[in-house]
């Protein structure tokens, strides 16, 4: 037997019941960890009573995954413990090499633990705010205001420049603000007759398409000075259409095709946590346990929050209004929402209902609960950048049509508010929501977060957001949050008794519904 | 099939292959969007419809970020499926992990079947590739694979480039001697074998020449040149042994690792790759490389294969 059991290893408080007996049973686990994230390779080993085995992981020369196991795994049953961080692609590309050499090694059983499962959630369609493909460099100070909206254009990361005026784009997104008011300004002027629409399948003979590599590739969905609708009312459609016209941006779904290639590779099962698509399960034509990292979470609320009993459940976003619910239902709080109110934009409403031939743009936001007024409230604590200040001036009346809006809906104030969020890339949602309560009167604001990603400049903004503590789960490693954040403003919960206690289960073919239940 | 149903994908990175193919074919590329975020995790979107389209996509997947490469092969192939495609070639010249064939140990994954398995659960239908690291590696395959070779555009590029007539063929290794004795046999010329004791992978043993190389210009031919520390030493025992001068020409100059600098430093005359790999901002550090292009005989296995025409007319004829 190459690796050992270690009856000395004290047993978890926590109600295994590993007897001497048990470990027999256990002998045949065996457990890989993938280069992502040994730390909680380690600590789940712990839990589970066993010691990794060996792997060697390494890179050709050529930049190929190497990989030889070390042990041997004939008959066993092998879980293979990868998150879905770091360089993305290499430590997916590593658990399937992984993945089909334990097959191909005769293991019985062969189970992927994706702590973070990559490719999860569907990035970045260009309305989405979440996930936005961005590199922005840090920068001194943030506005966290909702307007506008997050960068979406990103694009290839080298050619943002250029590359802004080529992808999709809206008014009211971020660098097309000015365009935007061209567009409404020649609407009513009608001066430059232009043709707004360009074929599928005809390049658009934009000059500033034709001169980068990157070309687009949408050819739709002009933005810009190009596109410029000819009569107010008959085209206020057309200035509609021409947004959302030619062949549909269409994004494919990865989703998929990293379930089939889990599966093509030898995966027998799949254990991950607090997915961002409760359909994602559904991609897999074989089981996969979500574990919900919930129960830590309330757990959590219940011992270190003080006064939890007052605080109100958030969520950032309506897509998380439900996972928030949950907490706030099992906890007994109460619970707000942050609702982006898009309807105030003019691309996104029906042409009528944001143009009309006058040139006036009516609009009415129809805050529910309260709406806050971004312009006095932004110009107040930090100001943005010069350029972009006009923008929240307030006095010109066509400006503010288009901002959109943020609201709260629910009552924070002189409360202790706490977001609940399963993903947190750009950090953009959070740390406008924190901005958003704290102006709304909430006394603390908590952030409760399972995965952290935080990509690009994600910590700086949230070192300068008024998130008061940031709670994370270490399904991805979080030492360079907690070095960059100090201490006293990140916790860190530990998933690895989730993990552990679930393979344990798994193995011996126990349910796993009680984790979903119990505080762990 | 109408003429203008072919429908060409290139990834955003490396695309100076597929624009050669697209010259050559008169076609242009497809307008997609391939998108990374900060981790990797790519997004792609196709412009244009490919509804009932044959795409091909084609790429070139070089060292370094071998990984991400195939991701993102896979996301478009997988795209290009859901989309509808009537058929998806995928053209991948050199195909990665190809060396990873067999259980070379005990529990060693055989990646290059997982790859096959990859592109087939992605959705392709259709593999081409060229010189194949072992020809077996279409047997990986549930789907017809097309191993082009690039002999002869190198047969072509030594009769234009080499004074052939005093020139000997060398396989730097056994695993290599057919296909140099092929090279050989089409060129009427003599060829000679370097056997070597290779104790770990990239990295060179003890070598022996078998056969006579006096006054001769030696042309090594591989079939993938890794850190060129093989080539290097080869040049080595080859000038030990009276060669007049070396040149090697390999199909994938893969060139990772610090080949540069062997390269510069031995006394190889010159490295010839064929373009399956990306390497142009090598050559500007390496005056000795030079490049071959076999983007035509992609281009008329593209036309070729559309048209439901034979491939094996590739493999004689010269290109």
């Amino acid at each position: 037997m190459s690796f050992k059991v270690d009856l000395e290893y004290p047993f978890k408080r926590y109600h295994c019941k590993t007897q001497p007996t048990k470990s027999i049973v256990m002998s045949s686990i065996v457990i890989f960890g993938g280069e992502s994230h040994p730390e909680l390779v380690k600590k789940i080993c712990e839990n589970v009573n066993i010691h990794p085995s060996q792997v060697t992981l390494g890179k050709f020369s050529n930049g190929e995954t190497s990989i030889s196991v070390g042990d041997s795994v004939r008959e066993k049953d092998v879980y293979v413990i990868q998150s879905g961080c770091g360089q993305v692609n290499d430590t997916f590309m590593q658990l399937l090499i992984l993945i089909s050499a334990c097959k191909s090694a005769s293991a019985s059983r062969v189970t992927a633990v994706m702590p973070y499962f990559c490719y999860s959630r569907q990035p970045d369609t260009p309305y989405t705010v979440k996930g936005a493909p961005l590199i922005s460099k840090p920068r001194e100070t943030y506005t966290f205001e909702s307007n506008p909206g997050t960068p979406i254009n990103g694009g290839s990361s080298t050619k943002s420049n250029s590359s802004s005026s080529m992808t999709t784009q809206r008014p009211g997104a971020d660098s097309s603000f000015k365009s935007l008011n061209t567009t409404i300004r020649n609407t009513i002027d009608l001066q430059q007759p232009q043709p707004s629409r360009v074929q599928p399948g005809v390049r658009p003979v934009l000059p500033t398409l034709n001169n980068t590599m990157s070309l687009s590739r949408i050819p739709i969905i002009p933005g810009g000075k190009v596109q410029t609708p000819r009569t107010s009312n008959a085209d206020a459609g057309e200035l509609f259409n021409s947004q959302n016209a030619g062949y549909k941006l269409w994004v494919v779904q990865a989703g998929t095709l990293i379930a089939n290639l889990l599966t093509a590779s030898g995966a027998d099962h799949v254990i991950t946590m607090d997915l961002h698509d409760p359909q994602f399960p559904g991609f897999f034509n074989i089981p996969v346990d979500n574990l919900y990292c919930q129960p830590i979470q309330m757990n959590y609320i219940q011992h270190h929050i003080p006064d939890y009993q007052d605080a109100v459940i958030i969520s950032p976003d309506a897509g998380g209004a439900k996972r928030a619910t949950a907490i706030a239902d099992a906890l007994e709080l109460s619970f707000a929402l942050i609702h982006k109110e898009r309807r105030s934009q003019l691309l996104k409403g029906p042409p009528d209902a944001t143009l009309t031939s006058g040139g006036a743009l009516p609009v009415s936001p129809k805050p529910l609960v309260a709406t806050l007024n971004f312009p006095r409230n932004i110009n107040a604590s930090s100001p943005p950048k010069p350029q972009i200040s006009h923008r929240h001036g307030g006095d010109d009346v066509n400006q503010s049509k288009y901002i959109q809006t943020t609201m709260v809906v629910g009552d924070v104030r002189n409360k202790v508010c706490i977001i609940v969020d399963d993903l947190v890339d750009t950090s953009y949602t959070i740390t406008r929501a924190a901005k958003l309560l704290k102006d709304q009167g909430a006394t603390k604001v908590y952030a409760l977060i399972t995965h952290g990603i935080f990509s690009g400049d994600a910590l700086n903004r949230i070192n300068q957001s008024s998130i008061d503590k940031l709670i994370i789960s270490n399904t991805i490693p979080q030492d360079k949050t907690v070095q960059f954040l100090g201490k006293d403003r990140v916790d860190v919960i530990d998933v690895s008794r989730v993990f552990g206690e679930a393979i344990r289960r798994i193995h011996n073919g126990e349910s796993i519904s009680m984790l979903f239940e119990h505080g762990w | 099939m109408a003429n203008n149903s072919i429908k060409l994908l290139a990834p955003d990175v490396h695309r100076g292959l597929a624009e050669l193919v697209s010259k050559r074919l008169g076609l242009p590329l497809t307008d997609s969007t391939l998108k990374r975020d900060p981790t990797g995790e790519v997004s792609f979107s196709i412009g244009q419809s490919v509804r009932d389209q044959d795409i091909f996509i084609i790429t070139q997947i070089g060292s370094g970020i071998v990984n991400d490469r195939v991701l993102e092969l896979l996301i478009m192939i997988n795209a290009s499926k859901t989309a509808s495609a009537r058929r998806i070639t995928a053209i991948i010249p050199n195909f990665p992990y190809a060396r990873q064939d067999r259980k070379d140990k005990s529990r060693a994954p055989i990646t290059a079947k997982l790859m096959a398995d990859m592109l087939t659960t992605a959705g392709c239908d259709h593999v081409v590739t060229m010189d194949l690291h072992a020809s077996q590696i279409q047997g990986f395959f549930d789907v017809p694979v097309d191993n082009l070779y690039a002999e002869p555009s190198v047969v072509r590029y030594i009769k234009e480039n080499v004074n052939f007539q005093d020139a000997i063929i060398i396989s730097p290794d056994a695993g290599g001697a057919k296909r140099a004795a092929g090279l050989a046999d089409r060129l009427d010329l003599n060829f000679a074998l370097i056997h070597k004791e290779r104790a770990r992978a990239n990295e060179v043993s003890r070598m022996v020449l078998v056969g006579d190389v006096t006054d001769k210009i030696c042309i090594i031919v591989d079939d993938m040149a890794d850190t060129c520390g093989t080539l290097a030493k080869a040049a080595d025992i080859l000038l030990e042994n009276r060669a007049r001068s070396v040149i090697a020409i390999v199909t994938h100059g893969v060139l990772s690792g610090n080949a540069i600098q062997n390269i510069n430093g031995s006394k190889l005359d010159k490295v010839v790759c064929t373009n399956t790999v990306p390497f142009e901002e090598k050559m500007k550090s390496c005056p000795k490389l030079d490049v071959i292009d076999i983007s035509g005989v992609l281009a008329e296995s593209i036309r070729r294969l559309h048209n439901g025409e034979s491939i094996s007319y590739l493999f004689k004829h010269q290109w």
